[in-house]
C-alpha cells in the first residue's frame, strides 16, 4: 500500500478547497454576463482578476506538486524547499485575496502595464498585488531550482535532456518524467525571470516614476504568461507518462523520437508566445510570422509524439479502467481538442477576427479544464486509490464522469460558439451589438454548475478513499 | 424541459442560421438600448450606473441633457452631483457617448415614459431587447467548422481506442510507427499548406500602397476619439479638431492610425452585420496602422477588446459608411 506524503496531501487539500471556490467565481461571471445578479455587477472585474490569477496559479502549482511527488521515485527533492514553496503559495494567495476583495484590485491576471497603476483602485492594493507576485515568484523559483538541483544530482544535464538518445544510445535510461520535468523546469525558470523583470519595472515606475516601454512590458508579460500556462500543461503530461503505464501494464519509455520531441518543445515554447501580440501591429512583422510558425510547430510534438504515444499505449492493452485512468485518458483528449482551438487561433488571419473574443477562453479552458485539471485530479486520485486498502468499486464513477464531461464540454461549446459570433471576452455587460452573448453566458453558467457537481462528487469520493486508508490497519 | 431543449437548440444552431431582420424600434428606445443598457436599467435595479426609474423627477431636464451629452466636462468641472454619481458607481465614470442634444431630450422623454410604466402596479418593467446573433463571417465559419470536425475526429479516435481495450492483444510496434509517420506527414503537410495559404494574407499594411483615407484614432479610459490630424497626447484633445460623426465613402480603403493616451486598449471594428471585421491594439507610445476596405454601407461600431479597467465594456464609437 502506497502512502501519500503530507506535502502532497496538503496540496490536494488546497486544490479541493480553492478549485470549487474559483469555479463558483467563474459561474458568477457568466451569470452576470447573462444579465442576472445586477446588484453584484460592479464586482465583475475584481472577481475576473481573482478567478484568472487563482486558476493560473493553482493549475501551475498543483501539477508541479504532482511532478515533485512523482520525481521522488528517481531523485530526492528537498522537503524543506517543498514546504517553503507551499507556505509561500499560501501567503501569496492570502495577499491576493486581500488586495482584490478589500482593495478591489482589478487589473486582470496578466495586468498589462500600465493598467495596475491607472485602474482607479487604491495604490496600496497595487503595491500589495506586486508584493504577492514577488512572494509567489520567489517561492516558485526556489521550488523549480530545487527540483532541477535534485535531477542534476543524479543525471547530468545532457542525460536529463536525453541527448544521448539523439546520438543513438539508450543508456543510462532516463524516464520521460525526468526528461519532461527538466524541459519544463528550465522554461519555468526563464518565465519567472521575465516575471521578476516585469515586477522590478513596475516598482521602478511606482517609486521612481521611471516610465517603461509598453510594448516591451507586453512582450515580457506574455512571455511569462504563455510559458507558465504551457509548461503547466507539460507537467500534466509528465505525470501522465509516469502513471498511465501502471494502468495499461505496458511501458512508456524514452526513445529517440520522444527525446527529439521534448527538446524541440524547449525551443518552440519560447518563441510561440509572439502569437499573443499579433494585433500589436507595431511589433516587427517577421516576429509575427515566427509566432505563427512556432505555434504550428508546437502542435507536432504534442500530437504526433505524446498524444499518439498515449493512444498507442492504451490501444488493445489490458487497461484497468477506473476513475484515475479514465481521467488521464479524457484529459489527453481535452488537451488535443484545446490544442486544435489554439492552433486555429494562432493563425494570424484568423486571429484578426477571433483575438480577445470568447474563442480565447474557449481554447485555453479546453486544455486546462478538460485537459490539465483532469490529469492532475487523476494523479491525486491515483495517490488516494493507491493508498486505499480496497480496490475501487461502485458505479458512481460513471455519474461523476458523465457530469464532468457533459457539463465541461457544454460550458466550452458556449464559449466557442459565442467567440465565433464575435462576442468579446472580459465584458461585464454586453452592449446592444453583442447582446446575444447573454444567452450563451446563461447556458454556460448552467453547464459549469453541472461540472461543479461532478467535481464535488469526485472530491467526496477521493476523500472517502483517503478515509478508508486512514481507517485501515497498518 | 421542452423550453430548455429549444433554448439550447437555438443557441447551438443560431451561428449557422441567417438572422431575421429585427423589428424597427423607436429612435429613443434604440439609442437607449444601444448606449445606455450596458450600465442602466429603468426599474430593473442598479447596474454599474444607477437605476433610471424616476430620474426625470429627481433631476432638472437641463442638467440631465448636459449630463447625457457632456458627462466628461461635468466631471472635469467637479459638478457635485456628477462627483457623487461617480463615487456611487465604484469610480466608473459616465462616458461621453456622442449623444446629441435632440437625442438626449428624446431619451429623457423615453425614460420618463418607461419610469411611469415601471411604477404602475400592473405593468411589468420592459424586458431588455436582445438582438439576434449575426450570421457567421467567412473566416469565423471556417474556423468553427474546422474545429468541430477535428473535435469529432479526436472524440471518435479516443472512443475507438478505449473500446479496443475490450479485446486486449499485443500491438505490432513496427506497424504503429508506420502509422505515426503517416500522421506526422499529414499533420505537418496540413500545417504547411495552412501556413502558405494564410501568411500571405496577414492584416499588416505594406509600404507599397496608399489608402484612400487616413483617420487618426486615440483611445483612453473609456472613450475613442476620431480626428483627421494626429493625436499624441491628452492635450491634443482640446487643440486638434475631433470628428464627432465620422462618415466614409463605401468601397474606400481607410487606414486607422490607432494609439492610446493611457493604458492598452483595442480598436475592434464591427460591420453593419454586427460581425467583427478587423482589429488592432491601441498602445501608449505606439501607432498601429489598421487598413480596412469598407465594402458595405451602413453603421459600423468600434469596441475595445483589450481589458482596460472598470468601464472597459463602455468604450465604443460609431462611424457611418455610405
Amino acid at each position: 500500500m502506497r502512502q501519500i506524503s503530507p506535502l502532497t496531501l496538503s496540496w490536494i487539500l488546497v486544490v479541493a478547497l480553492l478549485f470549487p471556490i474559483l469555479i463558483v467565481l467563474g459561474i458568477y461571471m457568466r451569470t452576470v454576463q447573462a444579465e442576472q445578479l445586477p446588484s453584484l455587477q460592479s464586482w465583475f472585474y475584481p472577481v475576473m482578476t481573482l478567478h484568472g490569477l487563482g486558476m493560473v496559479g493553482l493549475w501551475f502549482t498543483a501539477p508541479l506538486a504532482c511532478v515533485a511527488d512523482a520525481l521522488k521515485r528517481y531523485v530526492k527533492p528537498s522537503s524543506t524547499i517543498g514546504w517553503l514553496a507551499f507556505g509561500g503559495t499560501v501567503v501569496g494567495i492570502v495577499l491576493l485575496l486581500v488586495c482584490v476583495l478589500v482593495g478591489r484590485f482589478a487589473a486582470g491576471w496578466y495586468f498589462l502595464y500600465p493598467l495596475p497603476l491607472m485602474g482607479g483602485w487604491p495604490q496600496w492594493s497595487t503595491v500589495l498585488f506586486l508584493v504577492a507576485l514577488t512572494v509567489l515568484g520567489v517561492a516558485w523559483l526556489l521550488w523549480s531550482l530545487d527540483l532541477l538541483r535534485a535531477i542534476a544530482q543524479r543525471y547530468s544535464l545532457t542525460h536529463a535532456l536525453a541527448w544521448h538518445y539523439l546520438a543513438g544510445r539508450n543508456e543510462p535510461e532516463v524516464p520521460p518524467l525526468v526528461l519532461i520535468s527538466t524541459v519544463s523546469l528550465i522554461v519555468c525558470v526563464a518565465a519567472l525571470i521575465a516575471a521578476v523583470v516585469v515586477i522590478v519595472l513596475f516598482f521602478a515606475d511606482m517609486s521612481g516614476g521611471i516610465k517603461t516601454d509598453s510594448l516591451l512590458m507586453k512582450n515580457l508579460t506574455f512571455f511569462f504568461g504563455h510559458v507558465i500556462v504551457n509548461l503547466s500543461m507539460y507537467l500534466g503530461a509528465a505525470v501522465t507518462y509516469e502513471v498511465l503505464p501502471e494502468y495499461t501494464t505496458r511501458p512508456w519509455r524514452t526513445n529517440r523520437v520522444v527525446a527529439l520531441s521534448w527538446n524541440a518543445v524547449l525551443v518552440i515554447v519560447l518563441l510561440a508566445y509572439f502569437h499573443h501580440l499579433y494585433m500589436d501591429f507595431a511589433q516587427p512583422t517577421t516576429v509575427q510570422y515566427i509566432g505563427q510558425i512556432a505555434s504550428y510547430a508546437s502542435s507536432i510534438p504534442a500530437a504526433v509524439v505524446t498524444i499518439f504515444g498515449a493512444l498507442l499505449l492504451v490501444y488493445r492493452s489490458s487497461m484497468r479502467w477506473g476513475l484515475a485512468s479514465v481521467l488521464f485518458f479524457v484529459g489527453l483528449a481535452g488537451w488535443a481538442i484545446g490544442g486544435v482551438g489554439a492552433v486555429i487561433d494562432s493563425t494570424i488571419t484568423v486571429n484578426a477576427v477571433l483575438h480577445n473574443t470568447l474563442w480565447v477562453p474557449a481554447h485555453f479552458h479546453s486544455y486546462f479544464l478538460m485537459g490539465l485539471v483532469l490529469m492532475t485530479l487523476a494523479y491525486f486520485y491515483h495517490c488516494c486509490q493507491g493508498a486505499a486498502a480496497h480496490a475501487e468499486r461502485g458505479v458512481s464513477r460513471w455519474w461523476i464522469m458523465g457530469l464532468t464531461l457533459f457539463g465541461g464540454y457544454g460550458f466550452l461549446l458556449m464559449f466557442y460558439l459565442a467567440g465565433a459570433l464575435s462576442v468579446p471576452r472580459r465584458y461585464a455587460i454586453y452592449p446592444a451589438e453583442v447582446s446575444y452573448g447573454a444567452g450563451y453566458a446563461g447556458a454556460a453558467a448552467a453547464f459549469a454548475a453541472m461540472f461543479l457537481v461532478g467535481l464535488l462528487w469526485l472530491l467526496g469520493r477521493m476523500w472517502k478513499r483517503w478515509a478508508e486508508t486512514s481507517a485501515a490497519p497498518t | 424541459m421542452r423550453i430548455i431543449v429549444l433554448s439550447l437548440a437555438s443557441l447551438l444552431l443560431s451561428p449557422f442560421i441567417a438572422p431575421s431582420v429585427a423589428a424597427a424600434q423607436e429612435q429613443a428606445a434604440a439609442i437607449f438600448q444601444q448606449k445606455c443598457t450596458a450600465c442602466h436599467t429603468i426599474g430593473g435595479g442598479k447596474r454599474v450606473g444607477p437605476d433610471l426609474a424616476g430620474v426625470t423627477q429627481r433631476r432638472q431636464t437641463d442638467w440631465l441633457v448636459r449630463w447625457i451629452t457632456r458627462p466628461d466636462a461635468m466631471l472635469a468641472e467637479k459638478d457635485p452631483i456628477a462627483v457623487q454619481l461617480l463615487a456611487e458607481s465604484a469610480q466608473v465614470p459616465m462616458p461621453n457617448l456622442g449623444v446629441q442634444e435632440s437625442e438626449a431630450r428624446a431619451l429623457i422623454e423615453y425614460i420618463g415614459a418607461q419610469s411611469a410604466a415601471a411604477s404602475a402596479p400592473s405593468t411589468a418593467a420592459p424586458a431588455p431587447v436582445v438582438l439576434p446573433p449575426p450570421s457567421l463571417g467567412p473566416v469565423q465559419r471556417t474556423a468553427l467548422i474546422l474545429f468541430l470536425l477535428l473535435t469529432v475526429l479526436i472524440t471518435v479516435v479516443f472512443i475507438a481506442v478505449a473500446v479496443s481495450t475490450r479485446r486486449p492483444s499485443t500491438v505490432d510496434v513496427k506497424k504503429a510507427y508506420g502509422l505515426r509517420r503517416v500522421f506526422l506527414f499529414v499533420a505537418a503537410g496540413g500545417l504547411l499548406v495552412a501556413l502558405a495559404g494564410t501568411l500571405s494574407r496577414t492584416p499588416y499594411p505594406g509600404a507599397d500602397s496608399r489608402p484612400d483615407h487616413i483617420v487618426y484614432v486615440a483611445a483612453r479610459q473609456f472613450d475613442f476619439y476620431f480626428s483627421l490630424e494626429p493625436i499624441v497626447s491628452v492635450a491634443d484633445l482640446s487643440t486638434v479638431p475631433l470628428v464627432k460623426h465620422l462618415e466614409l465613402p463605401v468601397g474606400s480603403s481607410t487606414e486607422f492610425r490607432v494609439t492610446s493616451l493611457d493604458v492598452n486598449h483595442n480598436f475592434a471594428l464591427y460591420g453593419p452585420e454586427r460581425r467583427l471585421l478587423a482589429q488592432t491594439q491601441a498602445m501608449p507610445g505606439y501607432v498601429n496602422r489598421l487598413r480596412v476596405h469598407l465594402d458595405a454601407a451602413g453603421r459600423y461600431q468600434v469596441l475595445c477588446l483589450e481589458y482596460c479597467g472598470a468601464g472597459h465594456h463602455l468604450m465604443q464609437i460609431e462611424l457611418t459608411v455610405k
